[in-house]
C-alpha cells in the first residue's frame, strides 16, 4: 500500500521523502500518535515552509505564527496522514489552508495588476532592446543577479494572491503542477495557467524593480521615455 | 517517431513553459530538444527563461528561518501533548 501510494503520476508526484517502512499504523482512528515520528517528518520541512509562509503572509511574524499553527493542526490531524505518502505536501496543504483562513486579511493585498498585459518573454524583449544579449551570454543573470533578495521578495509579494500562492509553491517548494494541485485541492489546469501567468507578471515586476534601482537604464527602450 | 514530425518555432514556443516545468511527454521533450538544437532563436529564448527561473528560485528560497523555529514548534507541540491546561478558552 505504501509503495503504491508513493508512486504518483510518472513518479513526479513524490519527491525526497523516504517511505517510512517501520511506521505501520493499521488503524487510523487510534488515539494520539507518538510525537517522535511526527517531529521527525516535520523538522526537515520547516525551513522551506517558513520561506513559503513569508511569501504568502508578507510578514516575518505572521510567517512564524503560520508555520507554528499549521504544525499544531497537523499534529492534531496526524492520524489522518497516511504513512508513506508525501508528508510535506500534506503539511503544506494545512499551512496554506491556515493562511487562507486566518492570515490573508491581515495585510492589504497589493494593487491589482493589469493581468491582461502579461506578455510572454517580457524580460527577454526588454534586455534585448537594450542590447544586452550581445554583451553577455546570460543576460537574465546580468539583470536578476544584481537585484537584491529583498527586491525579488517584494516582486513576488506584489502579485495578486491567486498567483502568489501558486508561484511561491512552485519556486520555494519546487513542487510539480500535480503536487501544487494536491496542496491547493484544485485542478492541475488551474495551477498551470496561474503559474504561467504569474511568472509573466513577475517578470514585469522584476523589470520595474531593476529600473527603479538603476540596474538597467531604459534609455534605449522605444516603448517609453521618461 | 517519423522524422517529418518536427516542431516549428511556433510549436516550440508554445511548449516553453511546460518544457521548463517538465510537464511534457518524453516525445514532446525530444521534439523540443531537436528544434532547439537547430534553431538559435528559440534556443536563446529557452535559455533566457530557464535562467530567469533559476535566479528567481535561488533568491526566493534564501530566506533565513529564525534559529529557534524548530524549538519553538517543539515547545508548542509539547504543550499540546501534555494536554496543556485549557488556557482561558474552552
Ligand atoms: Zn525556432
Amino acid at each position: 500500500m505504501t509503495a503504491d501510494s508513493l508512486r504518483g503520476i510518472e513518479g513526479s508526484i513524490i519527491f525526497a521523502s523516504r517511505p517510512t517502512p517501520d511506521f505501520t499504523m493499521t488503524d487510523p482512528s487510534q488515539a494520539p500518535p507518538p510525537a517522535e515520528p511526527f517531529e521527525a517528518l516535520l523538522a526537515p520541512v520547516l525551513d522551506r515552509a517558513y520561506a513559503l509562509a513569508y511569501h504568502l503572509s508578507r510578514s516575518r511574524d505572521d510567517a512564524e505564527d503560520l508555520v507554528q499553527e499549521a504544525a499544531l493542526q497537523a499534529f492534531r490531524a496526524f492520524h489522518q496522514f497516511r504513512p508513506g505518502t508525501n508528508f510535506r505536501a500534506w503539511y503544506l496543504h494545512i499551512l496554506t489552508n491556515c493562511f487562507f483562513a486566518q492570515y490573508r486579511k491581515r495585510k492589504r493585498e497589493p494593487r491589482t495588476l493589469n493581468i491582461e498585459d502579461a506578455e510572454p518573454l517580457y524580460l527577454y524583449s526588454r534586455t534585448r532592446e537594450l542590447g544586452m544579449h550581445e554583451k553577455t551570454p546570460d543576460p537574465a543573470s546580468a539583470v536578476l543577479g544584481k537585484l537584491g533578495e529583498d527586491q525579488v521578495h517584494a516582486a513576488i509579494q506584489a502579485l495578486p494572491e491567486e498567483y502568489r500562492v501558486v508561484c511561491a509553491l512552485y519556486f520555494v517548494e519546487e513542487l510539480a503542477y500535480q503536487e501544487i494541485a494536491g496542496v491547493l485541492r484544485c485542478p492541475v489546469g488551474t495551477v498551470r495557467s496561474r503559474l504561467h501567468r504569474g511568472r509573466k507578471l513577475l517578470q514585469k515586476e522584476l523589470w520595474a524593480a531593476a529600473r527603479e534601482h538603476g540596474i538597467v537604464t531604459a534609455k534605449a527602450a522605444p516603448e517609453r521615455v521618461e | 517517431m517519423s522524422p517529418i514530425d518536427r516542431y516549428n518555432c511556433e510549436e516550440t514556443f508554445r511548449r516553453l513553459d511546460d518544457f521548463l516545468d517538465r510537464h511534457l511527454s518524453p516525445e514532446e521533450i525530444r521534439l523540443v530538444q531537436e528544434h532547439l538544437d537547430t534553431c538559435g532563436q528559440c534556443a536563446s529564448e529557452y535559455a533566457f527563461e530557464e535562467s530567469v527561473l533559476r535566479n528567481v528560485r535561488a533568491k526566493l528560497q534564501r530566506i533565513k528561518a529564525p534559529d529557534d523555529l524548530l524549538s519553538r514548534v517543539r515547545q508548542a507541540l509539547e504543550r499540546e501533548r501534555g494536554g496543556g491546561r485549557p488556557s482561558g478558552s474552552r
